[in-house]
């Protein structure tokens, strides 16, 4: 089955990129803040250098494994869901179970390897930019020397290896639960849901808000001082981000039902048909809302919670540590949305290119293709305004008690510039990556995509 | 739109469809296959033809070029005595939901619609008036009037295909193109299938043109078009499932001598190889 892995990988090199490119990213982010631990490590570094760099390798290190196992997970369960069909084949060819998980496996295996042995050189040139940056700010003494060794290999190799393995375990047992029936007919494929959500995801939901309220509550009365109430602050939005993806089929349902007023009295035929796959597909589509929601939420709710912290801290008083904070702060962001961001291209473009045969269908019965990219523009409008809604709300539980601790008062001043700056970025790639892909889909000629099985 | 090609080449009025020397080739050099070779017909409206032959004879490629799916190399299209050469992608497209309607063997609803949106679909597309009331009465009068609220996966396949006749005839279109409509059906469904085609001929006075490698379904027609090798090669009236059975056996022959025939003068002579026609793949 390895042998079939690699051909597979090889045959479909384009449908593998996410997931190589999540490996290869994590690799690199895991590899640059081990170095930062390697460098503490070796001898005639000051305690308080260590301390620093250790402190940061740990932290965004530890961030990064979750980040590089949660996109490694989605992009990877992504790839193989839409190769339900092929996976059904295999089956009535006759393949076991355990053959479609050695299969899996393989595929993932083989692109982390190569995924993390790519990432070495990046990662160690990362790792110095990394040390030159702290440097640069006093946050490390100048003359600690880089060092690239055993804890950046081990953990970068090891652990997005490792990571990758999990989720394609998981990946594969799905698979391996599927019954070949269902996956080859295409009526099945298209059923719709179940509309009630699972319990696990209810009770996942509900316990990360309590995170996220307990995480709020500790910062609003962590008081003024020092980094008390950031550090608690700074984890409630991805808390909450995470809780709010928990709801994600209901809040897109609510969303679809505040808007499909106004879509379908502006925008005829493709609005028709975006609310009427808004209804039915919602699962489908809600899986893109998570990404976006952590895209905005993190990134508005972080970037502010620097402001405030900026703004009520007297210049005067601005320390090596201040600085090391913000440094933190902002790598950490950056890497966050930076992985949602992946995550949100991924699945949109996943998700569009497989509606190649609903395309063709609605082509063939006269849509045009203005009309079937205003349909794809409409339904990720509604996306879109639910990311941004339920994004902005997942960034509340830092702000407000970031706010309350430094300033006594619940409301910050408002920072439009920073909503506006991070909402343009969600609605550019969104849009960018759904219509860009959809017009890619329609070149093929509508007879073509309906001809194929499946 | 076209007015001056119109005119100048305007077919009788009581033609439906016609082909003027129609020809369509796919692949490179040395994959290089002729699917229609010159093919020219003309078909009156109100009449239920049959086109078969072997399979890879060209059948489906000529549906597609006379339904404005695909663009022939050379030669002309007329429907309804409107010439389809020159359209960009989104006319062509405009044209086909006014005046053709299509019926594929995989029926092709719309998963997340129900019967009655499926069927309405075309009209909302088009932006025309959506009268619920004819909508209504075509489904009717396939048998659906109760299903209205069903989606596509609750049906079964003879249902579906229904709904995509229902579909295809709601917005009244000068010609129905059907793709194997019975190849996905069982026997009953597919005498189902076959009678409202030939209703909607008989009684309301569409044009319906059916590919189909089924003498049964064939023997449905008023008459049907044999197809080998990308050209025509016969035609018959009034056809029974026997005839047409024993039409197409010996057409099977015809073509396979042919071929053999073909290969040794190839072997013969090399240089006449490009001069042959191109054998196409069974």
């Amino acid at each position: 089955m390895f042998g079939l892995a690699v051909r597979s990988v090889r045959r479909r090199a384009t449908a593998f990129v996410a997931t190589f490119l999540a490996v290869f990213l994590g690799a690199v982010l895991v590899m640059a803040f081990g170095a930062l631990a390697d460098t503490g490590a070796a001898t005639g570094v000051s305690d308080l250098d260590q301390e620093t760099l250790t402190t940061m390798a740990v932290v965004v290190g530890g961030w990064g494994l979750l980040l590089v196992a949660f996109a490694v997970t989605s992009t990877l369960t992504l790839s193989v869901h839409q190769r339900a069909m092929e996976m059904a084949l295999l089956k009535s060819a006759g393949a076991t179970p355990a053959q479609l998980r050695q299969m899996i496996l393989g595929e993932a295996g083989l692109l982390a390897v190569v995924g993390a042995l790519v990432a070495v050189p990046f990662g160690a040139l990362s790792g110095r930019g990394l040390l030159a940056l702290l440097k640069r700010t006093d946050q490390v003494s100048e003359e600690v020397a880089y060092a690239f060794g055993p804890v950046a290999l081990g953990t970068g190799l090891g652990v997005t290896i490792l990571a990758a393995l999990g989720a394609a375990v998981v990946t594969s047992r799905r698979v391996a639960a599927m019954r070949v029936t269902a996956a080859l007919s295409s009526a099945a494929a298209a059923e719709p849901r179940p509309k009630r959500m699972g319990k696990a995801r209810v009770i996942a939901g509900v316990v990360f808000f309590g995170i996220s309220l307990q995480l709020s509550v500790m910062a609003a009365l962590a008081g003024p001082e020092g980094f008390d109430a950031m550090q608690f602050a700074g984890s409630a939005d991805i808390m909450f981000g995470l809780g709010l993806a928990c709801f994600a089929p209901v809040l897109m349902r609510w969303t679809t039902t505040l808007l499909a007023g106004p879509i379908l009295r502006f925008s005829g035929a493709s609005g028709y048909l975006a609310v009427l796959n808004l209804r039915q597909r919602t699962a489908q589509l809600a899986s893109a809302l998570t990404p976006v929601i952590l895209f905005v939420g993190i990134g508005v709710g972080t970037l502010w919670m620097q402001v405030i912290h900026n703004d009520t801290t007297p210049l005067s008083g601005v320390s090596a540590s201040e600085e090391a904070v913000e440094t933190l702060n902002f790598v950490i962001t950056g890497m966050i949305v930076l992985f949602a961001c992946i995550m949100l291209i991924n699945t949109l473009v996943a998700a569009t290119t497989h509606r190649r045969r609903e395309f063709g269908q609605q082509r063939l019965v006269g849509a045009t293709h203005r009309q079937v990219l205003g349909m794809v523009a409409a339904e990720n409008l509604v996306l879109i305004v639910a990311g941004l809604g339920f994004g902005t709300i997942a960034a509340l539980p830092t702000v407000l008690p970031m706010s309350y601790a430094k300033t006594d008062s619940w409301l910050p001043d408002p920072e439009p510039g920073l909503w506006l700056g991070t909402a343009a970025v969600a609605v550019v790639v969104t849009l960018a990556a759904s219509l860009g892909t959809a017009r890619r889909v329609l070149r093929t000629p509508a007879i073509e995509t309906v001809a194929r099985a499946g | 739109m076209t007015g001056s090609q119109t005119t100048r080449n305007a077919p009788e009025a009581t033609e439906a469809l016609r082909l003027v020397r129609v020809s369509k080739t796919y692949g490179g050099d040395g994959t290089r296959v002729t699917a229609l070779d010159d093919v020219s017909l003309a078909l009156p409206r109100g009449t239920f033809t049959a086109i078969m032959g072997p399979s890879g004879s060209g059948k489906s490629t000529l549906l597609h070029c006379a339904a404005g799916l695909d663009k022939p190399d050379s030669g002309t299209v007329f429907v309804d005595g409107q010439e389809l050469r020159g359209r960009s992608e989104t006319e062509l497209t405009k044209f086909r939901r006014e005046r053709i309607g299509f019926v594929f063997q995989q029926f092709n609803l719309l998963p997340t619609l129900t019967v009655l949106q499926n069927t309405t679909l075309p009209l909302k597309l088009a932006g025309r008036r959506v009268d619920l009331n004819r909508a209504r009465a075509v489904l009717e009068r396939v048998g659906l009037g109760q299903r209205l609220d069903h989606l596509p996966s609750q049906l079964s396949g003879g249902q579906q295909q229904r709904v995509a006749i229902a579909r295809a005839l709601v917005t009244a279109p000068s010609v129905l193109f059907a793709d194997e409509p019975t190849g996905a059906l069982d026997t009953h469904s597919a005498r189902d299938v076959l009678t409202l085609l030939q209703e909607s001929v008989r009684v309301f006075g569409q044009t319906v043109v059916m590919v189909t490698h089924d003498p049964v379904a064939a023997s449905y027609a008023d008459a049907v078009l044999f197809l080998a090798d990308g050209r025509l090669v016969g035609r018959m009236s009034n056809p029974t499932a026997q005839a047409v059975a024993e039409r197409l056996t010996y057409l099977g022959d015809e073509v396979a001598r042919q071929r053999r025939q073909q290969r040794h003068q190839v072997g013969l002579d090399a240089s006449v190889a490009t001069a042959g026609r191109p054998r196409k793949e069974i």
